[in-house]
């Protein structure tokens, strides 16, 4: 088991967007608007893992685990603001996202955010329900972020570099906290069947956000008409290196299924932080970790 | 077996649905989840923005004016501020006193401070037009509220935030203003005041006026009045005894950070624990905190992830984290870098 551990830590990444264009992989704009869908789901989705995990915070009794929670969160706030930062630079370019982000807003804080439920048994059920969902999602950005560390077919066809590295900068923080939400979610309660239902209700929200963003891009790009996504688009894509493949998607199911699953059996963490000791953010965020500053 | 004529009909029923719903997404693809009224995504709290510096330009004797342009900038209000990311890694935060409306360009003023830090010297001595400066902002924490009447104190550079305040005041307001200084030749905005206050004004310039007559000039403070006051510690001190009951006073301090030798010690109560630690001058309220309650939650230790925010009761609060926004500063702080303003905090802790 390749998890030699590593203490999770916030980066102060930054980001310029200025020199992005639209269709930041060049000529493209079905994979270029796929992948922008992460920067419509994961403002709100990250926010709500902060929050959920806040919550659960108190019921950690393992010291270590607590630290590993604590610097996910700080990970995962920075995740949420960063993609939430590229959001007004999509509107100045004639793609205002608001119509589909409240709906994602809306679908965290109200239809998965904390509901009015007497204190014991409902609440604590909802609770595991969120980290046990969460634990599912993460399986997911992890084999996401695995799969853009090594998308080198983006490169080849001169895809924006800030926006690479944005993506596997967050990508490789997946894949190195990758186990976090797992071992949350067992030492909480690690039910199986728990696990099997969150997972199918988390895979089949993905599979609808996500869908559902493609054609809104695709439908509001102000450079398109009468552009249309068709899953074709994407198995396509896939094979051709610059989406997912549909077959690795689909291979990833069992494994998630599988009663001995663990995170730290799939993907590489060596590959991660190599590229976090790269990724020009990163380094940048390490170079300003500035001695303490006082406004004057 | 199913009857023929139920599959028929079910089938039919499943085609004519999955038409009309297709018919339906097509004229929207949102349709049919509900939204938030007001969303959050997508509208950072503090933007980054880099900036180009198209004018340096001196404006008075040791006053420096800065004109920072860039494309569709945030609007501001009077009385905001700016943080100026220096090339040397300071981070210093400057009134803005330009114009509120316009979204190309903001313009800060600065005075050179011989024994200061550092930060004013670099801006007047090291930036060049044609620089690129990372800004961040604009914030506001001396913003400018609806009263009957408003009276201003201005201690040389400290006229920036006042002057936009000064041009946003409805017509026919009642205000005055006490606008002192060292010399007249190092009093910026001079011209621009006049015009603007005309006999509303009081210029004081120590070397030919001597010291200001505040006595005289709270002599007829009505109750209802605001007072904002921006300059020297000593100046802002001064008026905050002189302040009648019913009148409310604002300050802005143009150095609300650490005094140059360094931050002070101060307590700290933790109210729901029961506590109190010492939070020494070279220490966090986090690393004193954690020492009662070792589980308290952090993560990035610079003030920029949130991790470490906590709900304030007591006390003022001298924030220098890059996060929270005026209202979230309002009740809460984050204890890896903030700090007291004053000798003590209350902590729902």
């Amino acid at each position: 088991m390749e998890s030699e551990r590593i203490a999770l830590k916030a980066r102060n990444v930054s980001f310029s967007w200025e020199d992005t264009p639209l269709h930041w992989v060049p000529g493209d704009p079905f994979t270029t608007h796929t992948i922008n869908v992460l920067h419509l789901l994961l403002p709100a989705g990250e926010r709500w893992f902060v929050h959920v995990y806040e919550q659960a915070l108190p019921l950690i009794e393992d010291d270590r685990l607590r630290e590993d929670v604590i610097g996910f969160i700080g990970q995962e706030a920075m995740h949420s603001q960063s993609h939430d930062e590229v959001l007004p630079h999509l509107r100045e370019q004639g793609l205002d996202p608001t119509p589909y982000t409240a709906q994602v807003d809306w679908f965290f804080e109200k239809l998965l955010g904390d509901r009015t439920l007497p204190p014991g048994r409902a609440r604590r059920w909802w609770l595991l329900e969120r980290v046990a969902l969460i634990a599912a999602i993460e399986h997911y950005t992890a084999f996401l972020g695995d799969w853009v560390l090594g998308a080198a077919e983006l490169d080849r066809r001169g895809a924006d570099p800030t926006m690479l590295d944005l993506l596997r900068w967050h990508g490789a923080e997946e894949v190195e906290h990758r186990s976090v939400a797992f071992d949350l979610f067992t030492h909480l309660d690690g039910s199986y069947r728990r696990r099997a239902r969150t997972w199918a209700s988390a895979f089949s929200a993905l599979l609808f956000l996500w869908q559902r963003g493609v054609r809104f891009f695709m439908a509001n790009d102000p450079t398109l008409t009468g552009a249309k996504a068709s899953f074709k688009d994407f198995y396509d894509r896939g094979r051709a290196g610059v989406l997912p493949g549909t077959g690795a998607m689909l291979r990833s199911i069992p494994r998630y299924l599988g009663r001995d699953y663990h995170p730290s059996h799939e993907f590489s963490t060596a590959q991660a932080v190599a590229y976090l000791s790269a990724s020009p953010a990163a380094l940048a965020a390490r170079r300003a970790e500035r001695s303490p500053k006082g406004a004057a | 077996m199913p009857k023929p004529l139920t599959v028929a009909l079910f089938a039919g029923a499943a085609l004519l649905t999955r038409s009309a719903l297709r018919r339906r997404v097509q004229v929207s693809p949102l349709w049919p989840m509900p939204a938030l009224e007001t969303p959050v995504s997508g509208r950072p709290r503090s933007r980054t923005l880099r900036l180009l510096l198209t004018a340096h330009e001196t404006i008075a004797d040791g006053v420096v004016q800065l004109r920072l342009e860039g494309a569709e900038l945030p609007r501001w209000t009077p009385g905001a501020h700016l943080d100026l990311v220096l090339p040397s890694g300071l981070v210093r935060q400057y009134s803005l006193c330009g114009d509120p409306e316009d979204t190309s360009s903001y313009t800060v003023a600065t005075r050179l401070v011989e024994d200061g830090r550092g930060g004013s010297r670099e801006v007047h001595e090291r930036l060049a037009e044609g620089m690129e400066l990372e800004v961040r902002g604009p914030r506001n924490r001396f913003p400018l509220a609806e009263a009957r009447s408003y009276v201003f104190v201005a201690g040389g550079i400290g006229i920036t935030p006042v002057l936009p305040m000064l041009r946003a005041l409805p017509e026919g307001a009642a205000w005055r203003l006490l606008y002192c200084g060292r010399t007249r030749a190092s009093m910026p905005f001079l011209d621009e005041v006049r015009e603007l206050a005309g006999d509303r004004l009081t210029l004081v310039a120590r070397d030919e006026d001597g010291r200001p007559d505040l006595d005289a000039l709270f002599a007829s403070v009505a109750p209802g009045t605001a007072v904002y006051c921006c300059g020297p510690e000593g100046l802002m001190e001064a008026v905050a005894e002189r302040v009648p009951e019913g009148a409310a006073l604002h300050l802005e301090r143009f150095a609300p950070g650490a005094p140059a030798d360094g931050d002070a010690a101060f307590e700290v109560e933790l109210r729901r624990s029961g506590r109190t630690v010492e939070v020494p001058a070279d220490s966090t309220v986090l690393a004193a905190v954690r020492r009662e309650l070792p589980g308290t939650v952090h993560s990035c230790e610079q003030g920029f992830c949130g991790t470490c925010r906590q709900r304030v009761l007591e006390g003022e609060v001298e924030h220098r984290d890059e996060l929270l926004t005026d209202a979230e500063r309002a009740d809460s702080m984050l204890i890896c870098v903030s700090r007291a303003r004053g000798e003590r905090l209350v902590l729902d802790l």
